[in-house]
């Protein structure tokens, strides 16, 4: 008898691993302490992980699949979030799995940071609004302030006096990266 | 990471609203969304195209082009607005402070002068209204001296008639009379009518020959 070659049909999903609730109902203490990642945010090089801080059980819902209120201390991109963030709305998601704790380490050991962006302080006026400006002020190039705001797990800052960006805005399509170049050949 | 920075999405949403007032009307040429799935296509699986890592990149790079531009040219004209509001005064006039008191002087003067003529027609009002309810509860109490005099006579009627009527009781004195009186005359309620309407009072038939 030939081996039986299992032909899955339907949807595909790029989620692998459990919902929450299975992975957290059948650990001892609710599995407070032990280590989860989400497998969709292993794309990323930068360590993403979430230590279990807190469980607390909701009721099942028929023809749902089993929420649960979990509190996670998240690291994200290689950035501890300041506060203890609660998972509830994507608790039911099956792409969660259980980091065994002798393989932690991993996790721990990847000092991986996102490159810092640079971002330039002025961007110029789109072409229309510059016009008017230059009619009333009378400047030749008007210049505006660029658009920033602080986060705690923000990698990109706006450069200081003196200081080179690393990222050139400006009012127009910009440049494409060296990798994606060939997308505009014979079109730019 | 820059990604992250630009796309906000909750701030994005809130900042442009853009679903909520932006009504599309749609005229089905086709099934109309609340028809269920054509029975040739329940099992129809669709496609999942793949995006190329230089494509991927280069609209993660568009995305954060476009964000940064849309927010900074929204921040220059919020701050504008408010930097015409605080220095501007278009709507409204500037006064020094003599003529601010001067103005403000005027102004209670105005007030005083509203409030005497609105406390004279309050006078007039209130004594006006003073008076109507004075009528009125003089009316009210002549009305009620009336009917208590009304109802007092009714009283006294019905007494009257009372007593009228104690002369015939049966007291313990006359019972025994009373007693006789009532065996002495048996009252026969019994009668019979015949066709015509006559009435024929007892029982017996004697009433007949009478």
């Amino acid at each position: 008898m030939s081996q039986k070659v299992i032909k899955y049909i339907g949807r595909t999903t790029d989620f692998r691993g459990n919902t929450l609730w299975e992975l957290v109902g059948n650990l001892p203490d609710w599995g407070v302490g032990r280590m989860l990642i989400r497998n969709m945010f292993q794309r990323y090089p930068e360590p993403c992980y979430m230590r279990i801080l807190k469980v607390s059980a909701v009721d099942e819902k028929p023809n749902e699949e089993r929420k649960v209120r979990v509190t996670v201390e998240k690291t994200w991109r290689g950035v501890t979030q300041p506060k203890p963030v609660e998972i509830y709305s994507t608790s039911y998601k099956a792409d969660y799995e259980l980091v065994p704790k002798e393989e932690e380490h991993k996790f721990l050991n990847n000092k991986k940071q996102v490159a810092e962006v640079i971002l330039p302080t002025k961007i110029e006026f789109p072409p229309l609004l510059r016009e008017y400006i230059r009619d009333e002020t009378g400047e030749s190039n008007p210049q505006m302030k660029v658009h920033f705001k602080k986060t705690f797990n923000k990698q990109a800052r706006l450069a200081q006096p003196n200081e080179q960006p690393t990222l050139q805005v400006s009012m127009d399509l910009g440049k494409p990266k060296p990798v994606s170049a060939k997308l505009y050949e014979g079109v730019l | 990471m820059l990604r992250q920075l630009l796309n906000p999405m909750s701030v994005t949403a809130v900042k442009t609203g853009s679903n909520d007032f932006a009504l599309e009307f749609v005229r089905w040429r086709r099934k109309p969304r609340w028809l269920p799935v054509a029975k040739s296509k329940v099992f129809r699986v669709p496609e999942r195209k793949k995006q190329t890592e230089e494509e991927r990149i280069e609209l993660m790079r568009l995305h954060n082009q476009y964000k940064t531009q849309l927010r900074s040219v929204r921040q220059y004209l919020r701050e504008e607005v408010i930097r015409h509001q605080e220095t501007s005064t278009a709507d409204h006039i500037v006064l020094t402070p003599e003529q601010e008191e001067a103005e403000f002087q005027r102004c209670l003067e105005v007030n005083a002068e509203w409030n005497a003529k609105i406390a004279g027609e309050r006078e007039v009002r209130l004594a006006k209204e003073r008076d109507e309810k004075v009528a009125y509860v003089q009316e009210r109490l002549e009305a009620g001296k009336l009917r208590e005099e009304e109802r007092r006579e009714r009283a006294d009627e019905r007494i009257r008639f009372e007593i009228e009527q104690s002369k015939t009781f049966v007291t313990r004195a006359n019972l025994d009379e009373a007693i006789e009186a009532a065996l002495a005359n048996p009252v026969d309620h019994n009668f019979a009518i015949d066709l015509a309407g006559n009435l024929y009072r007892g029982r017996g038939t004697q009433s007949l020959n009478n």
